[in-house]
Order: structure tokens, then C-alpha cells, then sequence
């Protein structure tokens, strides 16, 4: 039973993080499909940084700082330039993806999987079987219900609420929408980086290209499922997480009448069953993008 | 006039912050900026062949963004661009498999129905679901991208496996010579008919059909076309059909052209690049020809860069991700600029 568990905690921890950092986007009124990008950028930082520097530290600092500041990119663009936040999304996404790969290959002269040293901080022998996990994974429910209190009974994630829905409103009492979006982009990018961290450096330390594999769009899933709650998104992360579990379980049980591919392909079926089942239970979940926006008159 | 010249500036501009970024980026990883953009306006434009090489990357590139033109002009986000492709692709190396032996006139256009058939079954069901539940495309398209390359990876390493292939790639078994419709190089008359009929066929869609109309008007205001009494359920499941069926059918003519065989995770980047020929060409069938060839020249500036150039291809990545994060920038900089332009006596 341990292991099991270990396993979902291990593939869950990742996209908690990142699924947290949709939610403040989300709450802001941003529909934030960069999150793919921000992780992959995070997972490199982490590991590139390790082995330049020696130091899981520096390299977790390097992860943020990189985050942040492709964070403030994407919000210069959609909240300045009024870019749509779909397309936009996307366009930070493959920026990480190609940027990873690019730094990778300029760095290291080809494209194979890059292994630092040493990764994140261990739990330690006094958490017996669960002592191979990283401390972020310990950290997760601190993290999780920081940004409850945050959102849900702070001043500050009231107007940020606000901002997002009603951003005339915010703004007559004094809101800067703006600002507010800002500051949520930036709290995303931290929480991407750790995601990205944890995925690549919290049991394996490595990195390769593409390792995010969807992981972003599929917090970006959780959010939705999760009615943007901070609470809900995390149950809906764990759900992602579990299912993917199951698989591999059924794999080690079953044997080799379970096919490998069917395995591979259950998170993503059930990421667009939550999204089915969120859109029936709410009547429609609608993007708060206009589509003809798209296109000049 | 000025309102197309506008957008085309507008877009023009935000192209070059865009490229900007790029060689930030370049400059960041240790590259020399100059050289890089250097070698890839060589290995797009310049170069003997680029035309044709061009022409082999952008007609596919058009057939697919074409589609993706019908349903963002109809108001859906179908992101799924590359999964419909992949999904196209299987099915007619599957129906060229089983028809295998056949005369080619029977078996070339079984495959081209085969190939748009599964991409349009593939586009449906996002569509499906989000017009019966309202599951938002976006992402089931997305996951249906990731879905579309595991049974890919599936079918070069299962049912369709070439025996004989090794190397770090699973293929299926190569196609009759007798059921291609052009050589490895790419360019045939066949294709490029293909292209032309595309395009005409979706011109006349868009400009010439209620259905172009309804769909336009649908994409800006979904509840005055209920209100005067068109069928957004039929106009919407239509567009997702057409745009899937577009891209299978770009999936078909890389299989029987180019290509030959299926690959596992081939032209990965076709979709996301055809999404952004449809968007630079702010989603008109006559831009996206035009955008198109740019775009394939760019696309095959990436197997020139690190061969000839001795630089890596994901810069071209890079480049078509800024373009992406700007393009749909709706700043009104440069609408402001042209205003005091003229003010100061440019139209006198």
C-alpha cells in the first residue's frame, strides 16, 4: 500500500503546485495556458542550475527568478497589448518548451537528458518508507492552505476575486486590476518553478526535453474541474494523479494483459473526463474570451 | 483599404517585437543573434530550392490551417489541429495497408476519404462534447492532441509495424511506390492540385455560403444568430467536421507524399503552426495562402539550420512560439501611429 501512495504523492506533489498557480490566474480572470510553459522552464532552471552551481538552492532561486520573469512577459502581453490569453498562453508554453531545448543543446552540445548530482532535500529516515520524498512534497498542504487562506480570507484575495470578475467594480473602490493581476502572475510563476522543480529533481534529477508532458494544460484541467477553488483544484490534481496511479498498478497486478499505451493514455482520458463532468455539473463552462476578438473587423 | 493595410502593419509590427524576443533568447542560451537569424532567413528564402522547399512545407501547413481558419472564425477554439493530423494520417496508412495489392486509383482516393473521415471523427467528439455540455475545447482538444500521439506511437510499434525498421524511431511499413503522390522530395502537381482545390473550395465556404456568413457572425455574436434563428448546434458541429476534416486530409498528403510512412512523432510542431498561419493571417483563406509558404519556409529552415548552419532547429520553435505570444496583441500603437502620420500631411 505504501508504495502506492508514494506513487501518487510523487506524481500528484508536481501538478499541485502548478494547479495552484492556475487557480490564482484563474481568479484573477486570467485563463492561464502558459502553465506547461512555467513548469518546463522551472524543471530545467532546477536542474541546469544544480549542476552549474552545486547548489539545489541557487538553482530553486534561478527556477523563480526565470518563472517571474516570464510571468511579468505574459502579462505584459495580455494585460498591455490586450493579447488574446488562449493564444498567448500557448505561445509562452512553447517558449519554455523551445527555450528548455535550446538552452539544453547550447549548454551541453546535443539533446539528451541532462542528470544533476544531487536533487531536492529528502524527508529523511524518520518518515520510514515516505523518507525518499522531497520536503516539497511535505510542503504541499502548507502550500495548499496558504493559498486557501489567501484567496478565501484575505482583504487581498477578495479584491484579487474581484478583479477577475468585476474589474469596474474593483476599480471604483480604488483596485488596481492591473496591479492585481500583476501580483497573481507573479505568485504563479513561484509555484510553477517549485512544480517544475519537484517533477524534475524530487526523485529522479533529471531533465529531458518535453518531460512536462501535458502536465500543464492538465493542472490547467484541474482548475476548471476544481471551480476554480483552491481546495476543489487540489482534489482535482489528486484525482489526475490517482488515475494515473491505478494504471500503473494494474500494470505491476495484470501483467501484460493491460496494454502499456492504454496506460499512458488514461491521465489524459480522465482529464477530459473531469472536464466533462465539471461542464454538466455547472451547466457550461465558457471562456471568458470573446472569439470574435480574434479577428479585426 | 486602410483597415487591411492597418491590420497587416499591426501584424507586421508585433512580428518584429516578437522576433526581438527571439534573439534575447538567443543571446541569453550563448548564440550570436545576428548569425542565427541570419542563417534561418538563409535556409527559408535564399538558399537554392527554398521556393520548393517551401511550397513542400506550406502546402500542408495551408490545408491544415484553412481548418483552423472555419472553426475560429466560427467562434471555437479547436487547438487539436495536430492530433486531427496524426489521427488523418493513421487511417490512411491503416486503408492503405488493407488495400494493399489494389490498383492505385481505387486505393489513393479510399485513403485521401480515410484520412479525412478520421480527422473529422476526431475533431467531433471535442465538438461534441462542447456543444452538448459546454466542455470547454480548449482543453479536450489539447488532451486529444496528446491522445492522437500515443496511438501513434501505438500504431508504428504495434498493428503497423515495420518489421524491418531500427534506430530509435518506430515506423510503419512503407507505402507501395505505386500509391504515392510525390516523391520523398515533396512537391508534386498532385499536391499542389490539392492545395489549389482547397483553397478555392473554402473561399467559396466563406464568402459565398450562408454557412461562411452564419459562421462569421456566429464566432462574434453566438446569441443574435440563435436569436434570428440559425442552428448554432449545426453550424458549430460543422465547423469542428470541416476543420478536423482539413487536417486529416493534410495528414494524408504528408503519409502519400513526403513522408511515405508513418513515423512515430512526426512533424510535431505542424499544428501549432498552422494555428498560427490562420491567426497572422487574421483568419482569411487568401492571407492563410500567403502566410502559409512563409511559414513552410521557415519549417524547412529547421532541417537546414542544424545540417548546414551547425545550429539547433528548436530556434525555429522559438520563433514561431513569440510570434504566437504577440500576434494576437490588440494594441492600437500602431492605429494611433498611421492617425498622427496623416495628420502631419502624409495623404497631401
Amino acid at each position: 500500500m505504501d508504495d502506492v501512495i508514494i506513487a501518487i504523492l510523487r506524481s500528484a506533489t508536481p501538478l499541485v503546485y502548478v494547479t495552484l498557480a492556475g487557480v490564482i490566474a484563474q481568479r484573477a480572470g486570467i485563463w492561464h495556458l502558459g502553465l506547461e510553459g512555467l513548469m518546463i522552464a522551472g524543471a530545467c532552471a532546477t536542474i541546469l542550475g544544480t549542476v552549474l552551481t552545486g547548489s539545489i538552492f541557487s538553482a530553486l532561486l534561478i527556477a523563480m527568478v526565470i518563472c517571474i520573469v516570464a510571468s511579468i512577459l505574459f502579462w505584459f502581453v495580455v494585460e498591455k497589448l490586450k493579447a488574446n490569453q488562449i493564444i498567448a498562453g500557448l505561445g509562452l508554453t512553447g517558449l519554455g518548451l523551445g527555450g528548455t531545448t535550446l538552452a539544453v543543446e547550447s549548454i551541453f552540445g546535443s539533446q539528451a537528458a541532462v542528470t544533476a548530482p544531487s536533487g531536492l532535500p529528502r524527508l529523511g529516515a524518520m518518515f520510514g518508507a515516505y523518507g525518499t520524498l522531497s520536503i516539497l512534497v511535505l510542503l504541499m498542504p502548507l502550500f495548499v492552505f496558504a493559498v486557501w487562506v489567501l484567496l478565501c480570507r484575505t482583504r487581498f484575495g477578495l479584491r484579487l476575486s474581484a478583479a477577475g470578475e468585476h474589474p469596474f467594480a474593483a476599480r471604483s473602490v480604488g483596485v488596481n486590476p492591473g496591479r492585481m493581476r500583476l501580483i497573481a502572475l507573479m505568485i504563479g510563476g513561484v509555484l510553477c518553478a517549485l512544480g517544475g522543480a519537484e517533477l524534475a529533481s524530487g526523485s529522479l534529477q533529471f531533465f529531458s526535453q518535453n518531460m512536462t508532458a501535458g502536465r500543464g494544460f492538465m493542472a490547467f484541467a484541474a482548475v476548471i474541474f476544481g471551480a476554480g477553488h483552491p481546495i476543489g483544484a487540489t482534489f482535482a490534481a489528486l484525482f489526475f494523479a490517482i488515475v494515473g496511479a491505478i494504471g500503473i498498478r494494474a500494470q505491476l497486478v495484470f501483467g501484460e494483459r493491460v496494454p502499456h499505451d492504454l496506460l499512458l493514455a488514461l491521465p489524459y482520458l480522465a482529464t477530459v473526463f473531469g472536464i466533462w463532468l465539471s461542464a454538466r455539473l455547472r451547466g457550461g463552462v465558457k471562456a471568458v474570451t470573446g472569439f470574435g476578438e480574434l479577428r479585426d473587423s | 483599404m486602410t483597415e487591411s493595410i492597418v491590420s497587416v502593419l499591426r501584424a507586421l509590427i508585433f512580428i518584429v517585437i516578437a522576433l526581438a524576443l527571439c534573439g534575447l533568447i538567443f543571446s541569453v542560451a550563448g548564440y550570436s543573434a545576428p548569425d542565427m537569424f541570419r542563417a534561418i532567413i538563409d535556409g527559408a528564402f535564399l538558399r537554392t530550392g527554398a521556393l520548393q522547399q517551401a511550397l513542400r512545407w506550406g502546402l500542408p501547413l495551408f490545408i491544415t490551417a484553412a481548418g483552423v481558419v472555419i472553426s475560429f472564425r466560427a467562434g471555437y477554439f479547436n487547438i487539436g489541429a495536430q492530433g486531427q493530423f496524426y489521427i488523418g494520417a493513421i487511417c490512411a496508412a491503416f486503408a492503405a495497408d488493407w488495400l494493399n495489392g489494389l490498383p492505385a486509383f481505387i486505393v489513393i482516393p479510399a485513403c485521401f476519404l480515410a484520412g479525412m473521415t478520421g480527422g473529422a471523427l476526431w475533431a467531433m467528439w471535442p465538438g461534441i462534447l462542447r456543444l452538448r455540455s459546454g466542455a470547454d475545447e480548449v482543453i479536450t482538444t489539447l488532451m486529444g492532441n496528446f491522445l492522437a500521439v500515443i496511438v501513434l506511437i501505438y500504431v508504428t510499434s504495434g498493428p503497423l509495424k515495420d518489421p524491418s525498421g531500427s534506430g530509435q524511431q518506430a515506423s510503419s511499413r512503407p507505402l507501395d511506390a505505386a500509391y504515392r503522390i510525390s516523391t520523398s522530395y515533396g512537391v508534386s502537381p498532385t499536391i499542389i492540385a490539392i492545395a489549389i482545390l482547397v483553397g478555392v473550395l473554402l473561399w467559396l465556404l466563406v464568402n459565398r455560403t450562408a454557412f461562411g456568413v452564419l459562421s462569421g457572425l456566429a464566432g462574434r455574436n453566438a446569441t443574435m444568430v440563435t436569436w434570428q434563428g440559425a442552428r448554432l448546434w449545426n453550424i458549430g458541429l460543422a465547423s469542428f467536421i470541416i476543420s478536423g476534416a482539413l487536417a486529416g486530409l493534410a495528414g494524408t498528403v504528408e503519409l502519400m507524399g513526403p513522408n511515405g510512412r508513418l513515423a512515430s512523432g512526426f512533424l510535431p510542431a505542424h499544428g501549432f503552426t498552422a494555428i498560427l498561419i490562420a491567426l497572422v493571417a487574421n483568419l482569411s483563406i487568401v492571407g492563410t495562402a500567403i502566410v502559409a509558404l512563409f511559414f513552410g519556409g521557415l519549417a524547412s529552415a529547421a532541417l537546414y539550420l542544424p545540417v548546414i548552419a551547425g545550429l539547433p532547429s528548436s530556434a525555429i520553435d522559438i520563433t514561431n512560439a513569440a510570434i504566437a505570444l504577440f500576434i494576437t496583441a490588440k494594441s492600437n500603437i500602431v492605429d494611433r501611429f498611421l492617425r498622427n502620420w496623416r495628420k502631419r500631411g502624409w495623404t497631401t
